[in-house]
């Protein structure tokens, strides 16, 4: 029996991924939420958002990460889509190749569901990293196809064209770089970020300061964001499905088990030894 | 449903790779580790070939050398940056004394953007934000003074070898503690965001590859 357990332990992670898809097309239980129960984070979002006026011009500096892109897609889905409803205009531009990749991905997405093509203004890839932020505030470089209003008012007036900044983070260019090399240089603009849970130590200060007006830096806040808006019919550019609680709850009670486990087996150790010290 | 893929067939095709890439990442839970280290090479060959990719369409081609072949004598600095861009190139064959400029003005302005950028647009005004102001609150007045003295107990715990008393073993032990409890605090985070990665590859797995969710 025993010869056989660690071949059966091997075979845990199968199972936890078959017990996380059963979980996945499980009915929602009503008794679950992912979204936080205090709204303010996403309030202070939505407040930010509504105090850049009507039909802002926003720069979205899309640099995620393509290994935690997903926990923050459908929140930046969703904010790309509610500003869309807010007849926002949106100029993307990408630092890192895989903010490029990514971006590509979401602005062919958007030509698939048919967003109005004339609020979207694709800036494409600055080399340079620091260097092409700083390059960024002297000159916007318009691409070749880029001739309609918007691109003719972003070069007419370069950075000083938009009345926000948003910035998805996730990779080495996020709202740091973005607070450091862009917001010094221009006018009061408000800066808004979403960044996966990771970037949150990082980003927590500048919204504390107050050089970020606006974060969604964890799933749950990204939630409650998500909960609090009616799109219409722009909630086809959203995620087409939202993360499930059921399957987190479950992998984290098998982290939690797994921890535990450890810490067990330490504590049981340490008794044993500690007993056979008494005998001794 | 990650929303990626539409209904042609290059995007059937990706779906299938995709699928298929994300199976055998999962199979390496199960011990099928070379087949893994295949996708870990594919994955740094994509993404070099992409980025050599964009930066030869959106940078040396048609901020490099269109202008210098549209207008040879009016841009000189583009000569200096050609020159730059043929020294990087051919680096393996140069001595080291020509080699290292290109990579040194790199590195030299990087870390010159990057030290600039630190001082004035975090370390100051992060000085100026932890100023307590008179006409603040007494809650943030209080929360400062305690990110203050964890942040001083956390610090005073890195002590090691250093000769001391009673009261500063206390704190550094206090400060262990509390550093102890903060990443724990920050594994908890993660585990629930990396947990989110996964769901999401099962998601991807049911949803746009077998079609078992609407």
């Amino acid at each position: 029996m025993n010869d056989r357990m660690p071949h059966l332990w091997r075979l845990a992670p199968l199972v936890l991924i078959a017990a996380l898809a059963v979980a996945w097309q499980l009915p929602e239980a009503s008794w679950l939420r992912l979204a936080a129960p205090d709204a303010a984070v996403a309030d202070r979002m939505t407040a930010t958002l509504d105090s850049i006026g009507e039909e802002p011009r926003v720069l979205v500096g899309f640099d995620p990460d393509i290994g935690t892109y997903a926990e923050t897609r459908p929140t930046v889905r969703t904010l790309l889509a509610d500003l869309l409803a807010r007849e926002a205009r949106l100029a993307f531009v990408s630092l890192t190749a895989e903010g490029r990749a990514l971006g590509s991905a979401e602005l062919a997405r958007f030509g698939r569901e048919e967003a109005n093509p004339t609020r979207l203004l694709d800036l494409g890839f600055i080399p340079g990293a620091e260097a092409g932020l700083v390059d960024l505030t002297r000159g916007v470089r318009l691409p070749d196809e880029g001739d309609g209003a918007f691109a003719r008012e972003v070069n007419a007036a370069g950075i000083g064209a938009f009345d926000a900044v948003l910035v998805i983070g996730g990779n080495d260019l996020g709202p740091r770089s973005w607070i450091e090399q862009v917001a010094p240089r221009i006018g009061e603009i408000p800066f808004v970020a979403v960044t996966p849970t990771v970037l949150l130590p990082e980003v927590q200060p500048y919204l504390a300061s107050g050089a970020l007006r606006a974060v969604l830096g964890t799933p749950r806040d990204g939630a409650a964001y998500r909960e609090t808006l009616d799109l219409g019919n722009l909630g086809r550019l959203t995620d087409p499905s939202e993360p499930r609680p059921l399957p987190l709850l479950i992998g984290m009670l098998v982290a939690v088990a797994a921890l535990g486990q450890a810490l067990g087996a330490r504590a049981i150790g340490y008794l044993r030894a500690s007993r056979s010290r008494e005998a001794g | 449903m990650t929303g990626f893929f539409g209904t042609s067939t290059a995007d059937l095709v990706a779906t299938w790779v995709a699928a298929v890439v994300t199976l055998v990442v999962l199979g390496a839970l199960l011990g099928e580790r070379r087949l893994f280290g295949w996708t870990q090479h594919l994955l740094a060959g994509l993404a070099t070939g992409f980025l050599a990719l964009i930066v030869l369409t959106e940078l040396i081609g048609p901020r490099l050398v269109q202008p210098i072949l549209a207008d040879p004598s009016s841009r000189p600095e583009l000569w200096v940056g050609l020159a730059l861009v043929a020294t990087a190139a051919a680096s393996p064959w140069l001595p080291r004394q020509v080699s290292v400029i290109p990579v040194s003005i790199a590195i030299g302005a990087l870390a010159a953007f990057a030290l600039g950028g630190a001082v004035i647009g975090t370390l100051l005004p992060q000085i100026d934000a932890a100023i307590v102001r008179p006409g603040g609150s007494a809650a943030t007045t209080l929360g400062g003074a305690l990110a203050v003295a964890v942040t001083g107990l956390v610090l005073i715990g890195f002590l090691h070898g250093v000769p001391r008393g009673r009261v500063l073993s206390t704190a550094a032990g206090a400060g262990r503690w509390l550093l102890i409890g903060g990443i724990g605090g920050w594994l908890g985070f993660l585990i629930f965001s990396r947990l989110i990665l996964l769901v999401d590859r099962i998601a991807f797995l049911l949803g746009d590859w077998l079609g078992l969710v609407p």
